[in-house]
């Protein structure tokens, strides 16, 4: 079981990189609405998009931390 | 930790069976819940919708053509011009997904937590977008379409089919997944006060985000399918 722990742990890991994204686009799209505060339909949008897709490798971390969980 | 997911996702799905020749049709529980959420949406838009004119109208009529306009506005701003056709369809599945998603307000499981629910969704997002593209290039256009912009690249192409809806349906289920463990925990430890509040982020403000990331992703591709 410790080890089945440790697993799951590692596919945690794939927070770190989903954080880095999100922080990224969420800086950018900051930055973009001090500039241009008139375009902030369009940038709320592609924002959105780029969240979902950094987040969707959290999200299959999270599926495999479960599936090791599970399936040991 | 373990118990908890076993618990979730372990835990007998048929709800009940239907004698169907020598053996039974298992109906999932997840099947119900969204038979469920249909007959709300369903008794929610009789109620909202009859007794229409076309003067006077009152305000409940109103409120629903302020709405209606609003969410076509939404989908079908995603679509532009060229599949502005598939907005209506794109709004239904908005509704449904946000709806299935919301019932862990209530206490219930939520219909897209399970697997199979999310694949159909996905399945039916693909299908909808090759045909859109079929629709509008016809079949010969339509298969050449992979092999652009270069022929080389025909097998990522082909590839992309299976793995849209599987990004699609994996990235739906996770959510839901993450969100119900998570509030299954809080209200494990702190059962009062505290999950009213998380909810909020979990339940609602998650469920229709994921809704409206599926809906954009989809017509993000039949954006590109039918151009």
């Amino acid at each position: 079981m410790s080890l089945t722990a440790i697993g799951a742990a590692i596919a945690a890991f794939t927070g770190i990189g989903a954080g880095i994204g999100i922080g990224l686009a969420t800086a950018k799209a900051t930055d973009a609405v001090a500039r241009q505060p008139e375009a902030d339909g369009k940038i709320m949008k592609m924002l959105v998009l780029g969240c979902a897709l950094a987040e969707a490798t959290a999200i299959y971390g999270l599926v495999v931390a479960v599936m090791i969980i599970f399936l040991s | 930790m373990k118990e908890l997911l076993t618990e979730l996702l372990m835990e007998e799905k048929t709800c009940f069976r239907i004698p169907f020749g020598d053996g039974y049709i298992d109906v999932y529980k997840s099947v119900v819940m969204t038979w469920g959420v249909m007959l709300v949406l369903f008794a929610l838009i009789l109620f909202l919708t009859h007794g229409f004119k076309v003067h006077n109208i009152s305000k409940r009529q109103a409120a629903v053509e302020t709405f209606v306009i609003w969410l076509r506005g939404v989908t079908g701003g995603m679509l532009g011009e060229e599949g502005i056709s598939y907005a209506d369809y794109l709004a239904t599945v908005l509704i449904f997904i946000a709806a299935s998603n919301m019932v862990g307000l209530l206490g219930f499981t939520p219909a897209t937590m399970d697997l199979n629910v999310t694949i159909a969704l996905a399945l039916m997002s693909i299908v909808l977008v090759e045909i859109a593209g079929m629709r509008k290039k016809g079949v010969k256009k339509w298969l050449k379409g992979f092999a652009e912009p270069m022929a080389i690249v025909a097998p990522m192409n082909i590839l992309e089919i299976g793995i849209r809806p599987l990004s699609l349906c994996m990235r739906l289920f996770g959510n839901i997944l993450g969100a119900t463990v998570i509030m299954e925990l809080i209200k494990f430890m702190v059962p009062v006060i505290l999950p009213a509040i998380l909810s909020l982020y979990f339940d609602i403000f998650d469920g229709a985000i994921q809704a409206y990331v599926f809906v954009f992703l989809t017509s993000l591709y039949i954006k590109e399918a039918v151009e």
